[in-house]
């Protein structure tokens, strides 16, 4: 009798409504009055009322679902724990909230339809269908029901592609049960757009309508379970043909695949200069050297490109930045008052680089690491946190690039872990001791928050270790390290990529979580799939990037292409990181940094402590390492830190000191065209344009005479040394 | 700007993108867009219930350590010596209010003050008291808070030269100021000590050698070179903007005479108290306000008497800078200055510290942290001065009537600046969180 798009609550209503209701076509309106009818069907307090309650936002952490609850009602996030729910629905407050003699004067119901004071306002009316649902759920006695358990949730369609836009798109929601049965739930699922700005949703009816062109995801939650949905519309009417882009591989296949799907047009190959230093930068952390730069300018050989990563992947710049980079997600740092251990630790870390130790093999010592912490390197991974659910958070991030934190207080709202995948992680880590020596502890337990009993040690998403066995972190090991493993090769790959993309292909590169889908699902697939056949080592990853064409354009967008800061179609251009700027500045005014004690000639890349007292590192706003890098290596408040490039001794000091290449330059009796030439090659890897010298040539014919020429010369520096093609790796 | 209040919607102006992606994020935590409509709901109700900017600017002079009430606002003549302490108590403007000795002028203007006596906190520790205080949060290891400056310097849309949150000489070292919002909303420390002759801002002088015309020619060149290279890549791309509003800073000379101390009348320089860091930092606060700063704070260090409590009034023969009589001097200089000036109905001045010090002396003659009560005054932007808020027991150990919290000061605070504290802010995450906490109230009595 009902057409099977009627929702699930229409469904639940209409059989529990004795009376024949006329229902709207789209189910939206409901009965005027259903508060003398007998109710027949049994109301699910699991399986029907909870999803009311997230429909109408009752249990978001904003409202009752806050740790805290609010107003003194308290609701588990999203209906996570319905146990509790029950508790505080029907016996908390002297069960003042339901009211068995009167339903309908139940504070259940009072509340949200706000027939009464309600800090929330309305949420429906009295003759809403899910006011009527809570009665009946009232007079049938409040039972705890649940006839069946939601098993998982069924979302169409996954991925769409959308010709033109506003044109509306129809997801459905369908939940399985344990009994087999399975319910459209569209009604009740809560669609989230990750922006509402470009996609409006129509409560209650599953249909979304997109008024942006791009790549859109609305998030699909059905009680617990939550889906992205990927909606694209082209961002352009006209299709490119892109079947004769030039393609170098899986990488360009699959860029050039999506930017197909949206129109775009890949910007064009960037010239020889540009690559140079942008290669340079991303690969070792330096700037090219002059004579680098010279040679490979006037290099006509093809293949100078493959031959220039190759010469990269293999030096010793290589091995010291891309130690920092791991030292940066291990957070190496000294210990209160015990230096050792961090120098240990980084000694460890820029041999297993040095030495192209996979990165599995890496993740295998870190996970083992017992010993003396002041001379085996890895064990200090355990000295990193002093607490097994901190730990349990930094492994999470490092090897899986997930957030479990969420997942300490509540099931993750947002992805699939609970707090027995958190407390299980940590009960893992809890059987080591840590300090200076780290060694096995069988006693070690975490309390699990929720039952206040002991938490079994669990691998996230795995059945609980049994209690007798001994070898959990071998466990943890082996699975982190499986070829088959879903997080760990795609999390590292997605940070190489970043690191060489601008933009993670998940981003945050630390957030992986079912709601936050790749940009390019199949690419992170074949990237992580290609890092495992060649033995998780870093080079071959980052090779197959650096040479790729989607690596090699130019960094600006064709002004007749619309925006993209996802897909790849131009370079994406990054701010330099705070210690490499800081090298930068120190190589091209040709005066090293003081570093503390350090001697003389130490790069910022290479230093072990985070703290290590320096001005200028504090100035650009490097990272401490106290908490997790990925995400907080914004710069410093701009202001000081421009008040400080302008004013303060940081490049001032340095721009023509004795020693410096400015003042060897003047002394040699260079001619200013020849000083600026040299310090162009030295900054920025090419020579100055025509236009640039032009302008300079007026600049400088204001300033008359030997002083006023150095002055000229000094204020030349520093703005090249501030202007966006230096500060970037464009 | 990348955090937005969510009410910044109720004028029903789209969300800027990335807000979005936030939302999205996190609605997660849990909002989906029916519940910012609900909450936009509640922060109107709230805001019916009569809430409305006084103050445009506020001054807090944060005494960091732990300023000894009885020493200060809320002396007990009446108590045995070990409680009352070696400092007499006098009797001000408003009949029956006593302060300590040490405040003679403050005891003059108590008629324009407010003292609220019942402050109560559980936090003895003083990175955890100054979270709560600064914030109006207790300190939580999952967030970082933002202190109330920062809070502000987030919600104000006017970027005028000079930065919206300013600290003198810095901020204390207990926290870091902008807790979840960007850093850009850390207060911007002038550094120094504007109590010596030679007192300069940190970088907003011109280094050795250079002047306006140099900066001018730098950022001419910096901005010739962007536009090449932009012309080059055939792209379109915003403008140094960091540099432009610090070469707006260094070349207004507007900006920098604010920071000037020495344009003073020496008569006025005197009356904060010469060459007194604390007294000269409120001086310059008070310029600061004059030219639409909205929050600075002033530190003053050295409150933490573990031992020898009469060092707060002399520390040596003839010593006319020891913290109380400073800070008499310094507020009682200040409150008069802004009134001479009209500018106190629109200046909220606050005077704090992370809490109190224990009621009987200890063996060193000092006392040690107090959280139970202590003090805190407060002077115009709406306050009405004249009374005492609450009480202290006999001993002044723990309220006798009207207990209020930190959370309660930064609610009403916020309420004063017109800042409501239902609004919310979003972590990097994006989390949406109040900036004041739920359930605190406004000490109604405070405003006038």
């Amino acid at each position: 009798m009902l057409t099977p798009r009627r929702s699930f609550l229409a469904r639940v209503m209409a059989v529990f409504a004795a009376a024949c209701v006329a229902l709207s076509p789209g189910g939206d309106t409901l009965a005027e009055d259903g508060r003398d009818r007998e109710t027949t069907a049994t109301v699910d307090f699991e399986n029907d009322l909870i999803p009311v309650f997230t429909r109408f936002g009752c249990n978001t952490g904003a409202c009752h679902g806050a740790a805290i609850g609010r107003g003194g009602f308290k609701l588990s996030l999203f209906g996570s724990n319905p146990d509790a729910d029950h508790e505080a629905i029907v016996h908390e407050l002297e069960g003042a909230r339901v009211n068995l003699a009167r339903p309908t004067e139940s504070l259940l119901v009072l509340k949200p339809t706000e027939s009464i004071t309600h800090g929330g306002g309305q949420r429906f009316g009295t003759d809403h269908e899910a006011a009527q649902l809570i009665t009946g759920w009232i007079r049938q006695g409040t039972r705890r029901q649940a006839l069946k358990s939601l098993v998982r949730v069924q979302v169409t369609p996954r991925r769409r592609v959308v010709e033109s836009l506003d044109q509306t798109v129809t997801i459905t929601a369908t939940a399985h049960y344990s009994d087999g049965s399975r319910r459209d739930v569209t009604s009740l699922a809560v669609l989230i757009p990750e922006d509402s700005s470009a996609v409006s949703v129509k409560p209650g009816s599953g249909r979304v309508r997109i008024s942006r062109r791009g790549r859109h995801i609305v998030v699909v939650r059905f009680l617990t379970e939550v889906v992205p949905v990927e909606l694209l519309v082209p961002l352009r009417e006209q299709p490119v043909d892109l079947s004769l882009a030039p393609s170098r591989g899986f990488i360009d296949d699959e860029i050039l695949k999506t930017l197909a799907t949206l129109r775009l047009e890949p910007a064009p190959a960037c010239d020889d200069a540009t690559f140079l230093r942008r290669v340079t930068l991303d690969l070792t952390g330096r700037l090219p050297t002059p004579t680098e730069a010279r040679s490979f300018l006037a290099n006509r050989r093809d293949g100078k490109r493959v031959e220039l990563v190759e010469r990269l992947l293999a030096s010793d710049a290589f091995t010291e930045y891309w130690t920092l980079q791991f030292a940066r997600l291990l957070r190496i740092r000294p210990q209160a008052r015990d230096t050792q251990g961090a120098e240990t630790y980084h000694r460890w870390l820029a041999r297993q680089v040095g030495r192209k130790t996979g990165l599995d093999r890496l993740a295998r010592e870190l996970v083992l690491g017992t010993g003396d912490s002041h001379e085996v390197g890895p064990a200090n991974f355990y000295r990193a946190t002093n607490d097994p659910r901190k730990q349990a958070e930094l492994a999470s991030e490092f090897f899986m690039g997930t957030r479990l934190r969420c997942a300490n207080c509540h099931d993750h709202p947002l992805d699939r872990w609970t707090q027995d995948d958190y407390h299980g992680l940590a009960a893992i880590f809890a059987r080591i001791e840590t300090g200076r020596v780290i060694r096995p502890k069988p006693s070690g337990r975490v309390i699990h928050p929720r039952t206040l009993e002991v938490a079994g040690r669990r691998i996230p998403g795995q059945p609980e270790m049994p209690d007798t066995s001994a070898d959990g972190l071998k466990r943890l090991a082996n699975w982190l390290t499986h070829p088959d493993n879903p997080y760990f090769a795609r999390a590292m790959v997605n940070r190489l990529w970043k690191s060489m993309m601008g933009r993670g292909l998940v981003e945050p590169a630390d957030d992986f979580r079912d709601t936050n889908p790749p940009t390019h699902p199949r690419l992170l697939d074949r990237l992580a799939s290609d890092f495992v056949e060649h033995e998780y080592h870093i080079r071959h990853t980052l090779k197959q990037i650096a040479i790729s064409h989607a690596y090699a354009r130019v960094a600006s967008p064709r002004p007749d292409q619309p925006t993209d800061d996802r897909f790849h179609s131009h370079a994406i251009r990054e701010s330099l990181e705070p210690e490499v700027l800081a090298d930068a500045l120190a190589d091209v005014l040709g005066i090293s940094e003081r570093y503390g004690e350090l001697p003389d000639g130490t790069r910022a890349v290479t230093l072990i402590n985070p703290k290590t007292p320096s001005l200028t590192l504090e100035i650009l706003g490097r990272c401490d390492r106290e908490i997790s890098c990925e995400s907080s290596l914004a710069p410093t408040d701009g202001l000081p830190r421009q008040l400080h490039l302008l004013n303060g001794p940081l490049i001032n000091a340095r721009l023509s000191a004795p020693g410096s290449r400015l003042a060897l330059l003047l002394k040699a009796k260079r001619s200013p065209h020849q000083i600026i030439d040299t310090f162009f090659v030295a900054a920025l890897g090419r020579h100055p344009r025509p236009r640039e010298m032009q302008f300079l040539d007026a600049e400088l014919l204001r300033s008359p005479g030997a002083e006023g020429r150095r002055e000229f010369l000094e204020d030349f520096v520093w703005s090249l040394l501030s202007c966006r093609e230096f500060l970037t790796n464009h | 700007m990348t955090h937005h209040a969510t009410r910044g919607r109720s004028d029903g102006a789209p969300l800027a993108r990335r807000d979005l992606v936030r939302i999205g994020g996190l609605s997660a935590l849990g909002l989906g867009l029916g519940d910012v409509l609900g909450w936009e709901r509640l922060a109107r109700s709230e805001k019916r219930s009569g809430t409305g900017q006084r103050a445009s600017s506020c001054i807090l002079i944060w005494l960091d350590g732990g300023p000894s009430h009885i020493e200060t606002w809320d002396p007990k003549p009446e108590a045995p010596i070990e409680v009352r302490g070696p400092l007499e108590s006098i009797t001000t403007r408003l009949p029956g209010v006593q302060l300590s000795e040490c405040l003679q002028r403050t005891a003059t203007i108590m008629d324009r003050l407010a003292v609220v006596r019942s402050v109560t906190s559980p936090l003895g520790e003083h990175n955890f008291g100054t979270h709560y205080l600064m914030t109006g949060y207790r300190p939580s290891a999952a967030l970082a808070y933002p202190t109330i400056g920062a809070t502000v310097a987030q919600t104000t849309t006017r970027r005028p030269v000079l930065p919206p949150n300013i600290a003198i000489p810095k901020l204390t070292g207990k926290i870091s100021g902008n807790g979840y919002l960007p850093t850009s909303t850390r207060p911007f420390a002038v550094g120094g000590n504007p109590g010596k002759p030679g007192f300069q801002v940190r970088d907003l002088d011109f280094y050795k050698g250079l002047d306006i015309d140099r900066l001018g020619r730098r950022r001419r060149i910096v901005e010739a070179f962007d536009r090449f290279e932009q012309a080059q890549a055939a792209s379109s791309a915003a403008g140094n903007t960091d540099l432009e509003r610090a070469y707006n800073l260094v070349a207004s000379e507007e900006a920098r005479q604010a920071f000037r101390l020495s344009d003073e009348p020496a008569k006025l320089r005197q009356r904060y108290g010469n060459g007194n860091s604390l007294g000269q930092g409120c001086l310059l606060a008070r310029r600061l306000v004059e030219r639409g700063v909205r929050f600075v704070t002033v530190t003053s260090s050295g409150w933490d008497t573990h031992q020898d409590i009469l060092k707060l009034k002399e520390r040596f023969p003839t010593d006319r800078n020891a913290l109380i009589p400073s800070l008499d001097r310094a507020l009682s200089a200040l409150v008069g200055d802004l009134g001479d000036r009209g500018m106190l109905e629109k200046t909220l001045v606050v005077v704090m510290g992370e809490f109190g010090r224990t009621p009987k002396i200890n063996a060193r003659g000092g006392r040690d942290h107090w959280p139970g009560v202590f003090s805190v005054l407060l002077a115009g932007g709406g306050v009405r001065g004249g009374q005492i808020v609450g009480q202290s027991d006999a001993q002044g150990e723990s309220p006798a009537e009207s207990p209020v919290t930190p959370a309660d000061l930064a609610t009403t605070i916020y309420t004063l600046l017109g800042i409501d504290p239902a609004t919310e802010l979003h972590t990097v995450d994006g989390r949406p969180v109040r900036v004041a906490p739920d359930g605190a109230r406004v000490v109604k009595s405070l405003i006038g």
